[in-house]
């Protein structure tokens, strides 16, 4: 199916070369997705565990429910392989 | 000079109107494009040295592939837009289910004296409701002298259910001038959306 650029407004169908061009575009995207998924979750889990980072400091001793729901957050990129793993993962439940 | 009475049917066919100015700050509009299952918008005419300032409002741009990224470039000069560009991004953040709000710096989307395209904002949703809207200025394009700055800020509904406010601001790292600049996702095609360019007097 051909692809349209809009031009000032015009509607003009892409030559050749820039549906090859969007085309690899296209390809490099879609080898990305595993990775961006990992990045997705990653950025999510560090969130969760620098919100708890306080209850860690040295004159603080973590319970043994946060202690078991940091060391989740940390291991919950072990096993994932694919996007659908990624998209599968169950968060744990903060104490 | 006669004073001529102006009614409204008078005024409804009016094509155009000489000797009115605008005051030194308005917003002069120039263009308005409208996606509708577009590879990219660009905007090739109306960017030259008449102002000093642009402003591109983007409005409800929807993208066709999930999780895609909008994204700008700009052309210096010939056919293609690959100006060599230096950024930073940030964003500011907060999920439906009030779990994850936090302010971050996202390294994937800086530039670092690169041709790729700028992007505004990452990881659109594709729901039927959501979309994302935002500006972006472009100061002075047709410098011979600086660099060309830009400074962007858009709010969008994220795949994962989350708003997420980002910034971005870096410049063409050129002396020659802009004369071009083109809006696209980073896959797939821009499903809907207007984006309206305006000069700042």
């Amino acid at each position: 199916m051909p692809r349209y650029k809009l031009v000032n407004g015009e509607q003009i169908q892409l030559t050749a070369e820039e549906e090859a061009a969007r085309d690899a575009e296209e390809a490099a995207w879609a080898n990305g997705a595993f990775d961006r998924a990992m990045a997705d979750l990653r950025q999510r889990r560090d969130g969760l565990l620098k919100a708890t980072d306080y209850l860690a400091l040295s004159d603080n001793t973590l319970s043994a429910n946060m202690t078991t729901y940091r060391q989740n957050l940390r291991d919950i990129t072990n096993g994932l392989t694919t996007v659908e793993d990624v998209n599968a993962v169950t968060w744990p439940t903060k104490p | 000079m006669a004073l001529i009475k102006l009614s409204n049917n008078g005024v409804k066919n009016v094509t155009s109107l000489s000797g009115l100015t605008s005051s030194v700050g308005d917003l002069v509009f120039i263009s308005k494009q409208t996606a509708s299952s577009s590879a990219s918008i660009s905007f090739t005419s109306g960017i030259d040295s008449t102002y000093k300032e642009y402003v591109f409002y983007y409005v409800s741009m929807h993208p066709q592939t999930d999780g895609s990224h909008f994204q700008v470039n700009f052309r210096d000069g010939g056919s293609l837009y690959d100006a060599t560009k230096t950024s930073s991004y940030f964003r500011a953040q907060q999920k439906e289910d009030g779990t994850d709000a936090k302010v971050g710096y996202d390294s994937d989307f800086h530039l670092a004296q690169s041709t790729n395209f700028q992007t505004l904002v990452g990881y659109l949703s594709a729901d039927n409701d959501h979309a994302c809207s935002g500006y972006i200025h472009l100061f002075n394009p047709s410098s011979t002298t600086f660099v060309k700055h830009y400074l962007s800020v858009t709010s969008n509904t994220n795949i994962n259910d989350y708003n997420k406010v980002t910034r971005s601001a870096g410049y063409c790292n050129t002396t020659t001038a802009i004369d071009g600049v083109q809006f696209k996702m980073s896959s797939g095609n821009i499903d809907s959306g207007d984006i309206l360019l305006y000069g700042v007097n």
